[in-house]
């Protein structure tokens, strides 16, 4: 479970999130929903622990994250906006790397990265170098090194963002297997369908504040809108044709 | 603790096995490594070939038969040969074709016995430096043949020869044959200097600026670890290829001083266990300095090649000391010790000149060398910290 508390965080003259609160609940997917630059990413940053909020509470399963950083990372499988790889690595060797950070024993790395080559479907790549890879190859392997330590609480930058249908296919799976383990799921998106597809929450995000949050009814009945788009581009305050 | 250093080991075997698959760092530390010895090799075997000339001179002279007593003389001194000189001796020595020759006039013999100087001629340009060892080298033995000469002269006149030698000049060599052995071979410590910034560079530069490039550093500073780790286990990886490449260096450099043979020039040059340990105890704490430099240097880059044009400036820095003492020998003094970098260079040059200090002054350098790496080390650490390192791209 994740609970976020009055989070705030400046950049200069720019306030990138402002007063941002939020419950993720374990065995639920929570979507951040909003434009680029709306704070989802830097609200993410600061759940993963690499910035430090100006102000507010985190709390990733009743670990503080801001006072005991790594503490909450070893609960955290976080993929990153930007996740690059190490082309002269292995997906296997990837996975290897992070397990070894995280401290697992060798025989629970290897078997973590055979469970995850097989559900990601990577058996075919998963002992060439990733020099090369496609785009939805690299979410694959960068999602598998992520997730090698089974976190209680994982967190996906715009995990679907230039995929191709078969790749945004294979993330969503994973995503609904996450929840179906029981864990809890907080992903970042600027594209409404991919939202209203797998969430069971919805914090909408417009610059740097919280709009809208719940259930994806709750938000069409709060706006009187039938479509969620609808919905979500009266929350943020952009006419219709503006909008993502 | 033992967490951490099993993660910074993590970090050491993962980077030394990224490294070893890239061809470019494989390149760069064998440049590295190779460049010295080679350029050891070629400039001893130069210095020897001219050491050598020097000792079996051949000189032309024009007019050998109206000396034959002067040519006998000259003929039993140790490795000179006499031959006859060309037709134009100037122009022979014009066009290069003889670097100096003897001129003996037709009334040598006549003025002799009447004991009156005779004009010999030494032709030389003296425009070319690479004679004047030669030229000086006849001019000193026409002088002693002269003073031989007048000695005799005098005894057969009952005058002492020292009579008219008021002072008597002799050329006294502090240094020994081991210290001027050390001014030939100063550029070796320069070469093992060389190859611990080339060896390391690559690693340094790959781990950090490459990781910043690729977009792989934020991913991986989600992991538990501290930044320290993270940061000290690019610091060991890319030290470990550059002590590899320092050591390489020292190898191949101590083989080609083996197989030249330097006894033939004077210089005893001994290269017992004692020196091999002294120059790698000596030289090795640097390339803690040298990579955790790099690394610190190079985390400001967003792009390897951005870095590896910092790299480039970077180099010329280890370089100073050994190019200065190439020109200026630099007498080592006890301050020079505990500074890094002059530190290793002073040291290196008391090994190869056979004046090894106690094992307390290698200590003192390379801890002070260390201290320098760690605080490097601990910078790097606060720039993985920062926002702007992590998420500037």
């Amino acid at each position: 479970m994740i609970r976020v508390e009055h989070l705030h965080k400046r950049f200069g003259e720019v306030t990138a999130v402002d007063d941002v609160s939020f419950v993720a609940p374990d065995g639920a997917v929570t979507g951040l929903l909003g434009h680029n630059g709306a704070g989802k990413t830097t609200t993410l940053r600061m759940l993963y622990g690499l910035m430090r909020p100006d102000a507010g509470r985190i709390l990733v399963d009743d670990v503080d994250a801001v006072a005991a950083p790594q503490d909450a990372q070893a609960r955290l499988g976080v993929l990153p906006d930007v996740s690059g790889l190490y082309p002269r690595l292995t997906p296997r060797e990837h996975i290897h790397y992070y397990g070894e950070l995280q401290g697992l024993s060798r025989a629970r790395i290897l078997a973590r990265a055979d469970e995850q080559v097989h559900i990601l479907d990577m058996t075919a790549i998963a002992d060439r170098r990733t020099a090369g890879f496609s785009h939805g190859e690299r979410t694959k392997v960068a999602i598998a090194r992520a997730l090698v330590h089974d976190p209680r609480n994982v967190l996906l930058d715009e995990p679907t963002n230039g995929l191709d249908v078969m790749s945004t296919r294979a993330v969503r799976d994973i995503i609904r297997r996450l929840r179906a383990d029981g864990r809890t799921v907080v992903f970042s998106s600027h594209v409404m369908q991919e939202v209203s597809a797998l969430c069971d929450a919805i914090v909408i995000m417009a610059h740097g504040r919280i709009v809208a949050a719940g259930s994806p009814d709750a938000l069409r009945r709060q706006t009187g809108h039938e479509s969620l788009e609808d919905a979500f581009v009266a929350l943020t305050g952009l006419h219709a044709g503006e909008g993502a | 603790m033992k967490r951490s250093i099993a993660q910074a080991l993590v970090v050491v075997r993962k980077e030394l096995k990224d490294a070893f698959r890239d061809r470019r760092a494989i390149y760069s530390v064998l440049f590295g490594a190779l460049f010295g010895p080679i350029m050891v090799g070629f400039m001893i075997s130069a210095v020897a070939d001219r050491e050598r000339e020097l000792d079996d001179v051949t000189i032309p002279v024009v007019g050998r038969e109206f000396a034959p007593a002067l040519m006998e003389w000259l003929g039993q001194q140790a490795g000179v040969t006499v031959v006859s000189g060309p037709g134009d001796p100037e122009e022979a020595v014009r066009t290069q074709a003889e670097a100096v020759v003897v001129v003996v006039p037709e009334e040598y013999a006549e003025r002799f016995r009447a004991s009156r100087p005779v004009e010999i001629r030494i032709v030389s340009d003296g425009s070319r430096r690479q004679s004047r060892s030669k030229v000086e080298r006849v001019r000193a033995l026409l002088q002693r043949y002269g003073s031989e000469v007048a000695a005799m002269r005098l005894i057969g006149r009952g005058v002492s020869p020292s009579v008219v030698r008021p002072l008597d000049l002799e050329d006294v060599e502090v240094s020994s044959a081991q210290q001027r052995a050390a001014a030939v071979l100063n550029f070796i410590p320069m070469f093992m200097v060389l190859a611990a910034f080339t060896g390391g560079m690559q690693i340094a530069t790959d781990s950090t600026a490459g990781e910043r490039e690729r977009g792989s550093l934020e991913p991986l500073l989600v992991n538990p670890a501290p930044r320290a780790v993270i940061a000290g286990g690019k610091w060991l990886a890319a030290s470990c290829s550059s002590m590899l490449s320092m050591c390489l260096t020292t190898a191949l450099c101590l083989a080609v001083m083996r197989a030249i043979p330097l006894q033939d020039l004077g210089i005893r040059f001994r290269m017992g266990p004692e020196q091999v340990v002294g120059l790698v105890a000596g030289g090795l704490p640097l390339c803690l300095l040298a990579t955790a430099l790099q690394a610190y240097l190079a985390t400001f880059a967003r792009s390897f090649k951005e870095a590896q044009s910092y790299m480039g400036f970077l180099i010329m820095v280890p370089m100073l000391p050994g190019l200065v003492s190439t020109v200026y020998p630099i007498a080592s003094q006890p301050w020079m010790y505990p500074m890094p970098l002059l530190g290793q260079h002073v040291l290196l040059a008391d090994v190869l000149g056979g004046k090894t200090p106690g094992p307390l002054v290698f200590v003192v350098a390379a801890l002070t060398t260390l201290a320098a790496a760690l605080v490097l080390v601990r910078l790097l650490t606060g720039l993985l910290g920062r926002e702007r390192i992590v998420f500037g791209r």
